[in-house]
């Protein structure tokens, strides 16, 4: 649970990844086809909703859906479940993919030092 | 104008008017009735309750805010002063708590202090207190926030020295006044520094204009302002003195608003705070600090009153780790829910101790299940809902601060410190489950013990209500303003709820070693520690004015003596002289060794003139 921080400052201190740099890789590369993530919601809608910038994200889609369920529905502020689960779990993927860019980095930074080892050694 | 803010400016104006006129009725010169206090003061709370409902009810529709700006007050050509309200989510949603929580603490007061003769100015003091209060949170510019929090502190003040015949309450009373005065330079500071670069008073202004500029010394002016009034460690050792007021202040003033407003002040104050990692960090440290060393000395307090008090200097910390943590709306769903559970468990402890003739210590008590079984069950109900029980309120804003805690990038020494605080406060809530209610009552079979009273079970019941649902009410009904991270690892989602069991555990395995009492229980050094408060204020109380008045009397008796006398009085004149004397007369002693050398000398200087 506490691996990365042993990894960051004890074991691997070279090659664990910095998550405030940017990746020393190119994000195509090992990759077939892969596209650059697009925001559904426009910058008008945020505005208009008057969103934090930090709430500003991929998933704002779902959280203007969620306070315009949340409006309509009031008074009864147990009905927008389904509206809500969307939002978490678009923020739970978006999660998750933001721990496997950390691992992908961290894994070439690895297979770096490894190709390195090798032509030393050769 | 549109309905919406006519609604709401005009619910503004009943409340002030409604909360206001009683205290106008006593500018008579005749006494108030023995029914003023329950007929006018306490029906106008609930009236004002009601009315501030529909502000509320607006905002939660159509999530209206209002600035409300009244009076041009001061106002010079490049400063002004105005008497202007903000009615944003902060202020919409604390002002019906507070005046659920005060309606409340008001039916309780008038059974608790029934025989007190001056039950009326005790209203009275009350529901000033009350208008200071919401002053405080509806303040749309620093000076209107500057009465409030002056407001609350003299209310405070009068308060805790309500029974003035006794030492130990002036002395209590003098030292929230002193350690708030020591908080109220920090906010005068950080109001001054304002004034001068920021160039107004107001919010608005002072939010836009702050955008590039350096705040770390009016952030540090008001976290000091937050950890006077607040009782953060350093300037904490007020709270638990102030128990000796009557219970209903210690419910009201030093549980869920009083204590609570230099936390909404740093609420208030957020978008200055957080792009200052200095101040974030300096308040996350001291929260974490004070959570853990107030939780430290709730372990072996044995009066019924301290222990609350101290779980809630404990739960203040944790707000201002929440505040460190950049999560102000968290912060300010834990004061809401806090002042429910918190108010409760004091208007508990206030119906026993007055069943129990005035007993406080929890070691003189038991067995109050069977002989109270409402008031003790709304104990554990409130000791549940603090300990962070899921689904009552703590849990939905102590959990929440925790994962926040668990989840960041920062200092995971706070977080241990905020954990094992966690566990304490479990700890000590059982202890005083099972002191006060469990076991065999350990005190005299005389009191007047019954709880037919609705005066007594009306307000506990409707506080009870409100520590079950409001945590479920207040969060369903917002959306946050700052995403959640609700994935992490199943161990950290869990770690409230483990620390806080294992505290329970702890607890229960220690409370059962008292019924089995094999040898003497030796004096140890933590159990000093914990019950002597750390030895704080013994020292500090001692230490501070020892070295003034040391100061003082260095000043008074030996400085300045020492200067009018000697350095410019008869002494100086007598150093002065003493020399040019002693030398003449010397030289005229009648010995021709000096008169020669003068006679030499002169020669010399002489002839050297006529050289020259």
């Amino acid at each position: 649970m506490g691996a990365h921080l042993v990894r960051r400052y004890v074991t691997e201190t070279e090659t664990e990844p910095d998550p405030k740099k940017k990746s020393q890789f190119d994000p195509e590369y090992g990759f077939a086809e892969r596209k650059e993530r697009e925001m559904v919601a426009t910058q008008e809608q945020m505005n208009l909703a008057q969103l934090p910038l930090e709430q500003r994200d991929y998933c704002a889609q779902y959280l203007l859906k969620l306070m315009k369920c949340k409006r309509d529905n009031w008074p009864n502020f147990l009905a927008c479940k389904h509206e809500r689960h969307d939002w978490d779990y678009c923020e739970h993927q978006d999660y998750v993919m933001r721990m496997k860019e950390y691992e992908r980095e961290r894994r070439l930074q690895l297979r770096k030092k490894r190709i390195e080892a090798q032509a030393e050694a050769a | 104008m549109h309905t919406t803010s006519l609604m709401m400016t005009s619910s503004l104006i009943t409340m002030l008017l409604l909360l206001a006129y009683p205290v106008f009725t006593t500018l008579n010169p005749d006494p108030r009735g023995p029914d003023w206090s329950l007929s006018q003061v306490k029906t106008a709370v609930k009236l004002t309750f009601f009315v501030s409902l529909l502000p509320l009810f607006l905002f939660l529709n159509e999530g209206a805010e209002m600035i409300v700006t009244n009076w041009t007050w001061m106002n010079t050509l490049t400063f002004d002063i105005n008497i202007s309200f903000k009615f944003d989510h902060y202020s919409i949603i604390f002002t019906p708590i507070a005046l659920y929580v005060t309606w409340s603490i008001l039916e309780f007061a008038s059974w608790y202090m029934h025989s007190d003769p001056y039950m009326n100015r005790f209203f009275k003091y009350l529901l000033i207190f009350l208008i200071a209060m919401i002053i405080l949170v509806t303040a749309n510019n620093m000076f209107q926030l500057f009465i409030g929090w002056e407001g609350v502190g003299i209310m405070s003040f009068l308060l805790i020295g309500w029974w003035y015949g006794r030492a130990d309450a002036n002395t209590a009373a003098l030292q929230a006044v002193l350690y708030n005065r020591v908080g109220d330079i920090g906010l005068i500071f950080a109001m001054a520094w304002m004034a001068t670069n920021l160039n107004s008073w107001e919010m608005q202004q002072m939010f836009t204009t702050a955008k590039n500029q350096d705040l770390t010394f009016p952030l540090l002016g008001l976290i000091l302002a937050a950890t006077g009034k607040s009782a953060q460690f350093g300037l904490h050792p007020w709270l638990p003195s102030a128990m000796e007021g009557p219970t209903p202040v210690s419910a009201l003033l030093h549980s869920s608003t009083m204590v609570v407003a230099g936390i909404f002040l740093l609420v208030r104050m957020s978008p200055l705070l957080e792009n200052n990692q200095t101040a974030l960090t300096l308040c996350l440290c001291l929260g974490a600090l004070t959570t853990l060393f107030t939780a430290t000395c709730a372990l072996t307090q044995n009066d019924i009153k301290k222990i609350v008090a101290f779980s809630t200097s404990s739960q203040l910390g944790l707000m201002m780790v929440t505040i460190g943590l950049n999560q102000p709306q968290l912060a300010f769903l834990h004061i809401c829910t806090h002042a429910f559970f918190k108010a409760m468990l004091f208007l508990c402890s206030g119906s026993i101790i007055h069943s129990l003739n005035d007993e406080q210590d929890i070691r003189k008590m038991g067995g109050m299940h069977h002989l109270t079984p409402f008031t003790s069950s709304c104990l554990t109900i409130g000791s549940l809902a603090l300990t962070g029980t899921p689904f009552l309120a703590g849990f939905f804003s102590k959990d929440a601060i925790i994962e926040a805690l668990n989840t960041s990038h920062l200092n995971a020494w706070a977080l241990a410190l905020t954990l094992l605080a966690t566990s304490f406060t479990a700890i000590y809530s059982l202890r005083v489950v099972f002191f006060v209610s469990m076991g065999h009552p350990r005190f005299n079979t005389l009191s007047p013990i019954n709880e037919n009273n609705p005066a007594v079970l009306n307000p506990i019941k409707r506080l009870a209500w409100g520590s079950i649902i409001a945590g479920l009410l207040i969060t369903s009904n917002m959306t946050p303003l700052k995403t959640p991270i609700m994935t992490m690892p199943p161990l950290l989602k869990l770690a409230a709820l483990t620390v806080t069991i294992l505290g329970l555990l702890l607890a229960l395995e220690l409370a059962s070693l008292t019924n089995k009492q094999f040898k003497t229980t030796p004096n140890l050094a933590p159990h000093h520690f914990s019950n002597m408060l750390g030895f704080f204020p013994a020292v500090i109380h001692r230490t501070l004015p020892k070295l003034n008045l040391t100061l003082g009397q260095t000043i008074a008796t030996q400085i300045i003596d020492l200067t009018w006398l000697e350095k410019t009085g008869p002494k100086a004149l007598t150093s002065l002289n003493m020399p040019l004397i002693t030398t003449t007369s010397n030289a005229q002693q009648g010995m021709i060794k000096t008169y020669l050398s003068f006679f030499l000398l002169m020669l010399a200087l002489t002839t050297l003139l006529f050289i020259l």
